[in-house]
Parts: structure tokens; C-alpha cells; sequence
């Protein structure tokens, strides 16, 4: 396989798993934030950090990188969780660029505008893949576990899931941790790919793109995000477009789907083993009914 | 101690920015409800126009801002039919809104970056000595142009709102738009209008804007601040988002002196934070019930 | 002490006084009904002992329990269940899942044993699939377990309610306007349904009602609301004959 497609999967991938991550946040629980990015920096550059100038061992430095992430989310989530979805979604805007302000900042740790360097090529194309179908099994197993359910009564009506017994602050803190450690996840796994961090690069663009995949597949389908995302990441590579046109080209298709198919693609179809086994038996019975019948 | 009101005073001038921002921005919340990030998208594209009028048709400043303004306008109703017309029709809830917005405004600054790459522009200076002196303290003439014309968009447009038949509409549609049309209202027609205006605003914005920084299609997220500001002050509430603005720029000013300007988002994120913690309602204290 | 007792709660909103001071008791089995003109204040009543409201006064006590600082949630915990005037169903969700939402806030797994779908995850949700389709059979829903409730009739959406709030295996279930858009035949069907879901589940029921034929028949006392105030308490047929009760529905005036 030549590097230019091996690059592509791995970056596709990546960003599938920062676009997953919000599909519980966002998607499920009507939490809209335009930030989680910042956590996929803070796990990449604790994780960067760790093994350039602590010189850890990789798996070390992962669980260092998701770990912070988690309990940044916590520090964060407590105050903003509180406040209502407009405030919490501004609040996340200003989230990313006070951590992008933060990395410049302290530049002696985190190498700042001149960005951190040498981190060691660890993040295999295996690891990266593999991970990505583990994260995406995760997402589907807490949509359909009891905290999935709670997700989705709480962005309907959150008055009458509290009237069924349902803590909602305590919900959404569980959700917005459980997301933004995948954010971090995301983000050590890009850290030993790329090997090399800009505070640049985790901004509010980063995680509207997030949302706006999320979007573009159908904010109730994990698998509208696994396909709107393969599709919006690699036409444009298909195309050649350079980056501003390649914005240019899937702000557009947003636009079309949200004007005409605000539902998303796929809406709330969900791809399922037991749909597809369904499908055939329905397919397989038919012909031999047909054979069979005297 | 003149140094403290210096700074105080350059506080203000970076508020008056933020207030242009924040009227326009306030405007579309109040009456459709709904955050307008698109609004960023308008100011990149006014300051560009605003180039063109000011330095290559070489037009005087009051001239070059009206037809700014026009443009702005234009591009403001464009935007209602590409964003949100069709949410309405389908009446969306109100993220989609803010979806549609964002996405607006990352095309709108995507497409200036193809037309017209990542050179600098900058606008003719409309002042031929460009600063002011009062006692001791500076200020730049720009920057009180700029809040006398932001006081004076607000004035305008609070009686327009309060005083005319067009603007009884406006806050009839912004209460309850299905009672409006009830009422014989036509409210396609009345958000037109509305974006009409704020388009108008954020073309003044953008010249402006431009005129005090120099133009890259990226100008226009500064609306954050214009957000952040109207929260301040009070979602909905037009005087409030003045308010809000002069109070963040102070505050910014304040804390760059004290930490440094490269720490200033993360200093405006805890800023905001508290004062939603603390009184969510804003400055002027008017609350929105956030739509179910 | 009785399973609930209400003692003098009250509710203002700015300069309008809902309700003006309420109380009552109510024991397993025992069905007691609120009934009043529109605006009396009988859902206001309902929120407040569901805790949807800060009570302005008095005091709550669920089996014995001081309830009076309770959440919402700890209130639905504790026993307290509820259907809404309009259907608050969770339209996201099918049917069963909306059933199901009630027995979610119980830790019958954490969040780390669902994502690596460990046994405990399996066992508990077998467990509140169980109970959920229990709660559908009792109401006789379950052929539309994964249906979207927006596809279902008015009539099954509220009973679809009902299931949802059994499953909460509340102490107190309070039904607010069970019987609305219901004809003649349907009430009949209602009144004996409650009437068993009373021994089944083993509880207490308040519900607020207009139907005279379905709070006449079902109640064991009736609480008569008027402008947030209380003026008659007593059974179906001292309730019939309070001359106050008569004026409040029929005015004052020649009859």
C-alpha cells in the first residue's frame, strides 16, 4: 500500500474517532459543544510531553494523555454542565482557544509556537485502525446500553426524565467525561502519528468540522458518523482540492443536507448484524417459498 | 494613575469594537433566537467590499461605508435564503440554526481565502491625523468614531423598533410567529427585513473593522467576542450589548496589562465563566427562556 | 402515619397565588382524586409533591420519610410517579425504550461495564427488558414495543404513559387528566383497569380528573380545588351534595 493512502487512512481515521467522540455528547444527549478538540490537545501534548522530555514508554504516555483529558473534563464540566445549551456551547467555544492560548503560552514545556518535536513514531497503522473499530464498538454498546437511553430522554425532555428518576447533572458529567477522554484518546494516538504538535491545530475549526460530520451523516446515527466521515475526508482528497476549497466544498454539502435532509444521510438508520441476518432470511425464505410451493 | 485610566481608556476603545459586533449579533438573537455566528462571516466579506470602496474606487469614507453597509445588506438576506429558510419552513429546532450559522460563516471566510489568498489588504485610513488627545490620555479617532457610531446604530435602531409600525413587527415575530401570522404578518417578509438590517450592521462592522486592523478573511471571528458580549450584557437586549462589549473590552484590557496578551482567551474564558455562574442573566437582566 | 401526607403546601408564582395552602393523606390502595375548574391549581399541586416545584411552605412525608427537601429525582426514587396533562413521551425513543428509561437510573451496570459489555451489563439489561415489557403487558401494549410512540393513537400514548410510570414501582402514582379524550365505553375500561392496577402493583393513586363518571366511580375521597384553595373533602357522595362544591362548577343562581 503506498504512503500517500496509508496517510489517508490513519488521518481518516483519527479525525472518525474525534467525530465518534462527540456522538454521545452531541448527538445523543443534545449537548452541543464546539470545543471538544481542546481535549484531544490536552491528550496529545501530556502524551507528547510525557515522552519527549520525560522519556516514558508509550503505553505510559497514552494512558498519562487520556487520564488528563479525563480529568480536565471534570474540572471543566462541573461549572459548565451547569449553565444552559446556548451558554455551554459558547463556553466550549472559548474553551479551545484558552487551551490553544495556554500552549502558546508555556512554551518551555509545550516547545510553543514553534511546536513540540521528535515525539517517537509509535501509533502503528494497526494500532490507529483497530482502535478506531474499538472506539466506534464502545459508542454503539453505550448507545444501546441503559446510558444511551438516558442520553436521548434527557435531550427530548429533561423535566420528565428527571420525573423518572434520572439524575441529569450527573448524567451529562459521565457523558462529557466518557467523551472527552475518547477526544484524548484521539489525540495521543495523532501525537504519535504525526509526531510532531502545533497549538494550532485543536482550535474551534477543528471541532466545528467534528460537528459538522456529525451533522452531515444524522446526529442519531453512529453510522451516518462512520460514513460522513470517510466520505468528507476523502473526496476532497480524491479531488485534490487544497485546503481552503476542500472547506469550501463540504461547508456546501452541509448547507444541502441541512437545507434539504436536516435529518442527515442516514437520519436514524443504524447499521446492526441483526437488521443484515433479517434481510437475508426475509431474502432466502421468498425464493424458497417460491421453489417450494406446488 | 494616568496610566490606569490610559488603560481604562483603551478599554473602551476595544469595547466599541466589540459593541459594533455585538448589535448586529444581538439584533438577529432577540428577534429569531438563535446565536448568528453566519454574522462573522458578513464582517469578513464587508471588510473586503469596504476595501474595495475605499481604496481602489477611492470613494470618501461616509460614501464607502453606506454602500458597505448596502452590500452588507444584500449578503444579509442571502444568507437567511441559503442558511435558514428552509429551517423555518420546516421548523427546526433551534440548533440547526446555529449548525446552519457556522457552517455559513466557515464558507463565507473559506471562499474570500480562495478569492483573494492570504496577502494583506488594508483600508485607506479615514482620518488624516489619527489621534485624539484628551489631557494626557490618547485615544485614536477611530476608536471614537467608532463608539459614537455604535451608540448611534443603537439609538436608531431602538427606535425603530419601539417607535415604528415596521418595528412592532419585529418584536411581534420575535414573541410568537405563528400569532403573527395570524395577525396578517407576513414574517418571511419581517426576518428578511431583520437580516436585512443586521447585514447592514455588520457591514458597517466590517469597514470599520477593517479600517482598525488590517483585513484577512479571518476578521470575522470576532463575533465570539460580539457573543460573549451580548451574554454580558444580556441575551435579547440591545443597550446590554454595548454594556457587555465596553465591559469586556476593560476587562481584556485589564488582564493583558496584568498576565499578558497571549494567556487573553484563556483570561476571557474564565471571565465568562463566572459572570455566567454568577449572573446568568446579564447586565441588563433580561432573560430568554430557552426555547424547549 | 398514612404512605403520603401533605401538609399545607403552597405556591406562588409573582402575584399569582396557585395553590393556597394544600393538604391531604392518601394509603396503599386507597385512590383519592383532585378535582376543580380549570386554573384551580391541580397540576400545580401535582408538581409540587412530585417536586417539580420548591414548595413555598409546608411539608412532605413519603412513608414516613420527610420528603420535603427531596429533587425531583430523588423524589421519583423514592416512590413518587406521575403521567403528565400533555403527553411528555421521549419521542426519540421506541415504545419499550420509553419504559425501559424508568428503571435506567437504577446502577444495574456503570458505564465502563456497558462499553466492554461485561456480564453484569447483560444481566441487567435482560433484567429491565423483563420488567419493561411486564409494564407493556399491564397495559396491553406490547405488540408495539418498538414502535415510535408519535405513531401511536392519543389514547395509547396515554396509556403508554401509565406503563412508564409503573415501572417506576412507585408507592404513590398520580395521574394527571387519565381519562381526556376518552368516550363513555373507554372510562368504564379505565375505571376497572386502574381498579386492578391498584391491588396488582399495590399502591396509591391520585389522579386529577374532569370525567364526574370516572372520579366518581374510582375515588375513595375527593379533594375539591377552587383558585388554589380547598373547599370540600369527603367521599363521591358527600362531594355531590356540598352546596360550596355546587357553586364552584355550576354558579351561583337559580338551578
Amino acid at each position: 500500500m503506498n504512503d500517500y493512502v496509508a496517510s489517508l487512512i490513519q488521518t481518516t481515521c483519527i479525525t472518525m474517532i474525534g467525530v465518534i467522540s462527540i456522538f454521545p455528547l452531541t448527538g445523543m444527549t443534545g449537548l452541543f459543544s464546539f470545543g471538544q478538540a481542546a481535549y484531544m490537545a490536552v491528550g496529545a501534548y501530556v502524551s507528547g510531553i510525557a515522552a519527549v522530555k520525560f522519556g516514558l514508554p508509550f503505553w505510559l504516555c497514552l494512558v498519562l494523555g487520556v487520564c488528563v483529558s479525563g480529568v480536565m473534563a471534570v474540572i471543566i464540566g462541573l461549572p459548565t454542565l451547569k449553565l444552559r445549551k446556548d451558554y455551554f456551547a459558547l463556553m466550549s467555544l472559548c474553551l479551545g482557544e484558552a487551551v490553544t492560548a495556554v500552549l502558546n503560552k508555556f512554551g518551555a514545556i509545550t516547545g510553543g509556537a514553534a511546536g513540540l518535536s521528535n515525539i517517537p513514531k509509535r501509533a502503528t497503522m494497526l494500532m490507529i485502525v483497530l482502535s478506531t473499530i474499538a472506539v466506534i464498538a464502545m459508542v454503539g454498546l453505550f448507545k444501546s446500553s441503559r446510558f444511551g437511553r438516558m442520553s436521548l430522554a434527557i435531550k427530548t425532555d429533561e423535566l420528565a426524565a428527571k420525573s423518572f428518576g434520572i439524575n441529569v447533572f450527573a448524567h451529562k458529567m459521565k457523558v462529557y467525561i466518557f467523551t472527552s477522554m475518547i477526544a484524548g484518546f484521539a489525540g495521543v494516538l495523532y501525537a504519535f502519528y504525526l509526531t510532531y504538535l502545533d497549538p494550532n491545530l485543536f482550535g474551534w475549526t477543528r471541532s466545528s468540522e467534528w460537528v459538522i460530520f456529525l451533522f452531515f451523516g444524522g446526529v442519531n446515527s453512529l453510522t451516518g458518523s462512520v460514513i460522513s466521515t470517510i466520505f468528507l475526508t476523502t473526496l476532497p482528497e480524491v479531488l485534490r482540492f487544497a485546503s481552503s476549497a476542500r472547506i469550501v466544498m463540504y461547508t456546501v454539502m452541509i448547507l444541502l443536507v441541512i437545507n434539504f435532509m436536516p435529518s442527515g444521510l442516514l437520519g436514524e438508520k443504524e447499521f446492526s448484524i441483526p437488521k443484515i441476518i433479517k434481510f437475508f432470511k426475509n431474502h432466502f425464505h421468498k425464493k424458497s417459498r417460491i421453489g417450494g410451493e406446488g | 494613575m494616568l496610566f490606569f485610566v490610559q488603560q481604562f481608556v483603551n478599554g473602551l476603545s476595544r469595547g466599541a469594537v466589540y459593541a459594533l459586533i455585538a448589535v448586529g449579533f444581538a439584533l438577529i438573537f432577540s428577534v429569531l433566537k438563535f446565536s448568528n455566528f453566519a454574522h462573522g462571516g458578513l464582517i469578513s466579506v464587508a471588510a473586503y467590499a469596504g476595501y474595495y470602496f475605499s481604496s481602489k474606487f477611492n470613494f470618501p469614507p461616509v460614501l464607502a461605508v453606506a454602500c458597505t453597509a448596502l452590500v452588507g445588506g444584500v449578503m444579509g438576506v442571502v444568507l437567511d435564503l441559503i442558511a435558514f429558510r428552509n429551517l423555518r419552513k420546516r421548523n427546526s429546532s433551534n440548533i440547526y440554526y446555529f449548525v446552519s450559522s457556522i457552517t455559513c460563516g466557515i464558507l463565507f471566510m473559506n471562499i474570500l481565502t480562495l478569492m483573494f489568498g492570504t496577502t494583506f489588504y488594508t483600508i485607506k485610513p479615514f482620518f488624516k491625523s489619527p489621534i485624539i488627545h484628551i489631557g494626557d490620555l490618547i485615544m485614536l479617532k477611530m476608536d471614537v468614531a467608532i463608539l459614537l457610531i455604535s451608540v448611534g446604530l443603537l439609538a436608531a435602531l431602538m427606535l425603530l423598533i419601539n417607535k415604528t409600525k415596521m418595528g412592532l413587527a419585529l418584536r411581534i415575530v420575535s414573541i410568537d410567529r405563528d400569532t403573527a401570522a395570524l395577525m396578517g404578518i407576513n414574517s418571511n417578509v419581517i426576518i428578511t427585513v431583520t437580516f436585512m438590517i443586521a447585514g447592514g450592521l455588520a457591514g458597517i462592522s466590517g469597514i470599520l473593522l477593517g479600517s482598525n486592523f488590517t483585513i484577512d478573511p479571518f476578521l470575522g471571528n470576532m463575533v465570539v467576542k460580539g457573543f460573549i458580549a451580548s451574554v454580558i450584557g444580556g441575551l435579547g437586549s440591545l443597550p446590554g450589548a454595548i454594556m457587555g462589549a465596553l465591559l469586556l473590552g476593560v476587562m481584556e484590557v485589564v488582564f493583558t496589562v496584568l498576565v499578558g496578551d497571549i494567556l487573553s482567551p484563556a483570561i476571557i474564558f474564565v471571565i465568562t465563566l463566572l459572570f455566567l455562574l454568577l449572573r446568568p442573566q446579564g447586565i441588563s437582566g433580561q432573560f430568554i427562556a430557552e426555547k424547549a | 402515619m398514612a404512605l403520603l401526607k401533605v401538609e399545607n403546601i403552597a405556591k406562588t408564582f409573582g402575584g399569582v397565588c396557585a395553590v393556597n395552602g394544600f393538604s391531604m393523606e392518601i394509603d396503599r390502595g386507597e385512590v383519592v382524586g383532585i378535582i376543580g375548574p380549570n386554573g384551580a391549581g391541580k397540576t400545580t399541586i401535582f408538581n409540587l409533591i412530585s417536586k417539580v416545584y420548591k414548595t413555598d411552605c409546608g411539608k412532605l412525608w413519603l412513608d414516613g420519610t420527610d420528603i420535603s427537601a427531596y429533587s425531583q429525582e430523588q423524589a421519583a426514587r423514592s416512590g413518587i410517579g406521575r403521567t403528565f396533562q400533555n403527553i411528555r413521551l421521549f419521542t426519540g425513543l421506541s415504545v419499550l425504550d420509553n419504559v425501559k428509561v424508568s428503571c435506567d437510573y437504577k446502577p444495574r451496570y456503570t458505564l465502563l461495564e456497558a462499553i466492554l459489555s461485561l456480564p453484569r451489563t447483560i444481566k441487567g439489561k435482560k433484567k429491565t427488558e423483563c420488567e419493561a415489557v411486564e409494564c407493556l403487558k399491564a397495559v396491553g401494549l406490547e405488540r408495539f414495543a418498538d414502535e415510535r410512540p408519535g405513531n401511536l393513537p392519543y389514547g395509547m400514548q396515554r396509556r403508554l404513559e401509565i406503563a412508564r410510570a409503573l415501572a417506576l414501582k412507585p408507592k404513590v402514582l398520580m395521574l394527571d387528566e387519565p381519562a381526556a379524550g376518552l368516550n363513555p365505553e373507554e372510562c368504564v375500561e379505565l375505571v376497572s383497569f386502574l381498579k386492578e392496577v391498584i391491588k396488582r402493583f399495590d399502591l396509591a393513586l391520585i389522579i386529577i380528573e374532569h370525567r364526574m363518571d370516572v372520579v366518581m366511580n374510582l375515588c375513595d375521597r375527593i379533594y375539591v380545588q377552587d383558585f388554589g384553595k380547598n373547599i370540600g373533602v369527603g367521599t363521591p357522595l358527600e362531594i355531590q351534595n356540598n352546596p360550596k362544591v355546587l357553586a364552584a362548577y355550576l354558579g351561583e343562581g337559580d338551578d
